[in-house]
């Protein structure tokens, strides 16, 4: 592992959230435009173990819910949910593919929207259903675009390493559990 | 962290997680004194300069929104005030078109030109008077400078005026001191020579000295006395015969006119306008300083 290595998820991680608040507005309606924020976590979740996602997710949901009040709580149960679930699965079942991180990006957008609309309880059914069938797979597919372009502009620093230090090559099958071994987060 | 095959859902995972549910929990049970608060309190601290940012990125778009719009606006002032001189010619032209509809003595009617974009349309004109105003032909038209032309034929909301420029136009001219007598007619058929006028049959032993102001004479009872055609310039050329003729400046020129007046009462063609009009000037000198 190259010394520089523990510096480009911060650097990444502070890309996405300097987007979050400068560019994001500047991307169509507040209801699909990416998520900057969120897929920092599920990029983070790709690495980390579930605990840690979880608590990242708490967190992140945490300052979100800060800015807005309404819902205090919902955010932060979602978020965790979400960084909890992603880092598991992504453990347990995905392979080193930038279309199944794309599929996570979206149902990580989808299910963190789901959880929110859900928990804080703040909408009527038809917004429900407009929120869930519409606005959040809209969201889910900016998002997932906006990752996808991400882990490919950056695959040379969000490329799993052998313990050799050589890169993983992205694959449609296999992979899974412990493949990346030897990165450190 | 390590990753490796030990890292989903460990015990110490697990137990983290359901921690932070518990908080999520308790944090959306949190009631309204204690939540406010503490998301404030986070919002002046930690997102403090998130908060910063996305306000200073949406005031640079806003200020990049408002630059865009002032620059319409100054593109949409640059293209008016392009045509300020055009208004405010124009603008002058009307109020001495007010001017002189008072002190003309009764009988008149104002009309709009319809400007065409043939080279020919200072010949002869369509006015947006016609018989319904009063208007019939050989009516005299004027404008606050002087002499236009003549009603040529009459529709019913519209009428045709031969200016001063046109080939078959004549009037019976005479020195606005009444020491030289001749007529008016335009210079030449074609080049710029037609925008000209001649005074033709000046007696051969009459010199009229340059910038002797022509008006209508008022014989023939078409056009009124005292309407001003213009300011000699000096001799047409080479003296043939037992007349003279001098090339005459006219006072108005048909394409920058607008709005004119037609005379429509019969019996001014036998009135003394001479008080009625302004003096011509020397069409030498500047009418109107250009703005800045």
């Amino acid at each position: 592992m190259r010394r520089t290595d523990r510096y480009r998820y911060p650097v990444i991680m502070t890309l996405l959230v300097l987007l979050h608040f400068t560019v994001r507005s500047h991307l169509g309606g507040d209801r699909v435009a990416p998520d900057f924020l969120l897929l920092a976590l599920l990029i983070y979740t790709i690495r980390a173990e579930p605990g840690r996602s979880a608590a990242a997710g708490f967190i992140l949901g945490l300052l979100r819910d800060a800015l807005t009040p309404v819902s205090f709580g919902a955010g932060a149960l979602a978020h965790t949910l979400v960084g909890f679930f992603s880092s598991w699965a992504k453990a347990v079942f995905f392979a080193e593919h930038v279309f199944v991180k794309g599929c996570l990006f979206f149902a990580g957008t989808w299910f963190r929207n789901l959880i929110v609309v859900l928990v804080s309880g703040q909408l009527q059914s038809s917004q429900v259903a407009w929120e869930l069938l519409v606005w959040s797979p809209l969201q889910g597919v900016t998002t997932a675009l906006v990752g996808i372009l991400v882990l490919w502009f950056f695959r040379g620093w969000l490329s799993p390493r052998r313990a050799g230090g050589g890169i993983l090559r992205a694959s449609g099958v296999g992979g899974g559990a412990g493949v990346g071994g030897g990165m450190s987060t | 962290m390590a990753i490796g095959t030990d890292r989903y859902a460990s015990r110490a995972d697990t137990l983290l997680f359901i921690f932070c549910v518990g908080l999520s929990i308790a944090a959306l049970s949190l009631p309204d004194q204690w939540r406010d608060p503490l998301a404030q309190g986070l919002q002046e601290s930690v997102l403090a300069p998130f908060i910063f940012l996305q306000r200073q990125t949406e005031l640079l778009a806003a200020a990049r929104s408002r630059y865009d719009h002032v620059v319409e606006q100054r593109d949409s002032l640059a293209l008016a005030a392009a045509f300020l001189p055009e208004l405010r010619s124009e603008n002058t032209r009307l109020r001495g078109l007010l001017g002189l509809s008072a002190r003309l003595p009764g009988g008149y009617v104002s009309a709009e030109i319809l400007h065409q974009p043939e080279p020919t349309s200072p010949l002869s004109f369509v006015a947006s008077a016609g018989r319904r105003d009063g208007v019939h032909p050989l009516s005299a038209v004027v404008s606050p400078e002087g002499l236009v032309g003549l009603v040529a034929t009459v529709a019913e909301h519209s009428s045709v005026v031969l200016s001063w420029a046109h080939p078959e136009f004549r009037a019976s001219a005479i020195a606005r001191d009444g020491s030289v007598v001749g007529i008016a007619a335009p210079h030449g058929a074609e080049g710029p020579g037609v925008w000209l006028l001649e005074l033709q049959g000046v007696l051969y032993r009459q010199q009229v000295p340059a910038g002797t102001v022509i008006v209508t004479s008022g014989l023939g009872g078409v056009f009124p006395r005292g309407i001003p055609i213009g300011v000699v310039v000096g001799p047409a050329g080479e003296e043939k015969g037992w007349g003279r003729t001098y090339l005459v400046r006219p006072a108005v020129h048909p394409a920058e006119l607008s709005h004119v007046m037609i005379l429509t009462n019969p019996r001014s063609a036998g009135a003394d306008l001479r008080n009625a009009f302004t003096a011509p000037r020397d069409s030498a000198a500047p009418r109107e300083a250009p703005p800045r």
